[in-house]
């Protein structure tokens, strides 16, 4: 016969480790998803330039239009490099939670190229086209709040074109066509309709 | 007294035969359309569900017999690799799973598939467009389709001209005041069920399709005959003459029944696009809800819609199949289309959005020769009257709606006036979607815009 208080203090040992374990559990799965977030939030390399004050069109689903807004984005002298940061500074927003026009985690400018002065390529992440979510005016959206935006701040761009992940995609997310350059004129003339 | 009894035996054993024989209805049957040739497969009933024999299905296409190799029956066509299992409702083709919509069964070394399975496996293997008439059972490989129209002409002696765009020989017959062409073999469409022509000799055309076949039933207060000429492109109908006056007017055979004022004007059609299909989704509302699954409720309500307003038109696609959007360009280009439609659903907002090309090249110059991405550049007016009417007509029956010119894959690439809509979910949640009412006000909306826009572009009736 075991005597009664050795049974409780097993019983209680035994919750301990029940609870001690629970505990760790949920500790290791609160650090990984820490690292995960401080990975998605991890700043990219230092942008040398200065801060300047720019207008970024974004895309609010809401009210199913396109707004100006203010943003201040260190801006290099480089032109590719300009046009990158300021794409990526309306991405930025729509990576914000709340976020008026949500796109998926991982949806980034990857590079831009200059084929000649007046034409560009963006290459953009695989996340930015996988994961956007699928309709015309939600694909419209992004594509022209990104070209007026790019249109506003580095000038003399005249063609656009898109690729994902270093390959060219027939469309977005199945409608906002990706094959043809995109002209920047024809784009304006677009926004105005949203705007 | 006995041979009495035996040959009354006899007699009503053979009777037994012949009765349902005489009266026996067709056995049901699929037929296959190539451009090559047609085929028809037996339908066997299987606990009530319909069956066919892969073999039957396959083999007139080059498919190999099937062999028996691990548990499962291989089959190859056109370089595609279809596997079935004895009692799984899935086959493998190309690698990939095809919802069979039944079991597989096997009965002395044949496999049997629900009839409804014939849609993916045939679109999968020889992955083109494949068009599946369900309930008349008919199947149709390509685009290959026999289209016709009809002239009526009311002068001193009614005729009524069915001219075909390919050579046809229906089996004729006449019942009392009705004639029926019955195409077995000929890939005949219509979108049109019936025109009416008045109360006289020839009164009305009933297009109809069943157990594989289609026919042309014309009707009117006289006996009708025949004539075909233009090497069986043309078959003219018209009342039976007196003997004497026939022999009289008979003209050579080989003289074109055809007359200097008839023209093959091309038949104008609408070609509906209900939006992606097969593994191509579209937008997801939830978990069931699909964007190709309502562009195409949408497409065939919009089908409706137009037949009741008498213009013609067709559907891309009429199941779950993926079509690649250069595809849909190609396939509504070559048929001609009037105006091409497609119909999508998304988000975000509310109401219904009309949408325009806008090519992403605006100096490009209209030439003989269009680059594909700016094809549509001699149509964009067109287009956007188009937009414009079906807009009009939107509003007009109290639809929120929104309308913009967007650079929209295949819009871009269309030759002929070209448009999409949209439809976002209302404010009561996603089943909005799904309602039948506001479908129908929607296609009913589209439906008047395109009859307003058609006749501003003078289409021909």
């Amino acid at each position: 016969m075991i005597p009664r208080h050795f049974q409780i203090t097993i019983a209680l040992a035994l919750v301990a480790i029940l609870i001690s374990g629970i505990v760790i559990i949920r500790m290791t799965h609160k650090e990984e998803a820490m690292v995960e977030q401080a990975a998605d939030m991890a700043p990219s390399a230092p942008v040398a330039g200065q801060q300047e004050h720019i207008q970024i069109l974004l895309a609010y689903d809401d009210d199913q239009a396109l707004r100006w807004r203010p943003a201040d984005v260190f801006l290099p002298a480089d032109r590719s490099l300009r046009a990158r940061e300021t794409l990526r500074s309306v991405l930025a927003q729509y990576l914000q939670t709340p976020s008026p026009h949500p796109l998926a985690r991982g949806a980034d400018i990857k590079d831009v190229y200059f084929v000649s002065n007046d034409t560009m390529v963006i290459d953009t992440t695989a996340q930015f086209a996988d994961g956007h979510p699928s309709g015309i005016l939600l694909e419209e959206l992004t594509l022209t709040s990104l070209i007026e935006t790019l249109n506003a701040n580095v000038p003399g761009i005249n063609k656009v074109k898109f690729l994902v992940d270093g390959k060219e995609r027939e469309t977005l997310a199945g409608h906002a066509d990706l094959m043809s350059f995109y002209q920047t004129n024809a784009v304006h003339e677009m926004a105005k309709e949203f705007e | 007294m006995r041979w009495n009894k035996a040959g009354f035996a006899l007699v009503i054993f053979v009777l037994g035969w012949l009765v349902p024989i005489s009266g026996a209805t067709p056995e049901p049957q699929l037929t296959v359309y190539t451009a090559q040739a047609s085929y028809s497969v037996s339908v066997l009933d299987r606990g009530g569900k319909p069956y066919i024999s892969v073999t039957d299905l396959l083999s007139p296409l080059g498919a190999s017999s099937p062999q028996l190799k691990n548990k499962e029956w291989r089959m190859e066509l056109n370089k595609a690799e279809i596997r079935f299992s004895p009692d799984k409702d899935k086959a493998t083709v190309r690698g990939h799973q095809a919802d069979l919509g039944g079991r597989v069964l096997v009965e002395e070394g044949r496999v049997l598939v629900p009839l409804d399975a014939a849609l993916p496996l045939l679109s999968r293997s020889l992955n083109t467009m494949v068009d599946f008439h369900r309930p008349a059972r008919r199947i149709f490989i390509g685009s290959g389709f026999t289209r016709f129209y009809a002239q009526f002409k009311n002068e001193d002696q009614s005729s009524l001209v069915l001219n075909f765009s390919q050579p046809v020989k229906p089996d004729v017959s006449h019942d009392q005041d009705r004639t029926t062409l019955l195409f077995r073999k000929e890939p005949i469409v219509s979108e049109t069920s019936k025109q009416l022509f008045g109360d006289g000799a020839i009164q009305s055309l009933i297009y109809s399709e069943d157990n594989g076949t289609a026919s042309l039933t014309v009707t009117g207060n006289a006996a009708l005959e025949i004539t075909r000429s233009d090497d069986g492109k043309t078959i003219t109908l018209q009342p039976e003459k007196p003997a004497v006056e026939a022999v009289a007017e008979s003209t050579p055979q080989n003289e074109p029944a055809t007359t200097e004022g008839q023209r093959h004007t091309p038949e104008f059609f609408v070609m509906i696009d209900p939006s992606h299909g097969g593994s191509d989704k579209g937008a997801s509302f939830g978990s069931k809800l699909l964007e190709k699954d309502i562009t195409l409720r949408l497409a065939r309500e919009l089908h409706k819609e137009l037949e009741e307003r008498g213009i013609a038109s067709r559907l891309l696609r009429d199941g779950d199949i993926e079509i690649g959007l250069e595809r849909r360009a190609e396939i509504t280009n070559e048929q001609h289309a009037g105006i091409y439609v497609a119909l999508h659903a998304g988000f975000p907002g509310h109401g219904v959005r009309v949408y325009s090309p806008l090519l992403n090249d605006p100096q490009q110059i209209a030439g003989r020769f269009l680059p594909w991405e700016s094809a549509q550049s001699a149509a964009l007016a067109r287009s956007q009257a188009v937009a414009q009417a079906v807009t009009a007509e939107m509003r007009k029956k109290g639809l929120s709606v929104a309308s913009m010119g967007v650079p929209l894959r295949p819009l871009n690439n269309m030759v002929g006036p070209a448009i999409a809509v949209e439809l976002a979910p209302e404010g009561d949640g996603l089943q909005s979607l799904e309602n039948q009412k506001r479908q129908n006000a929607v296609a009913s909306a589209i439906a008047s815009g395109i009859a307003q826009a058609r006749i501003q572009m003078g289409a021909r009736p």
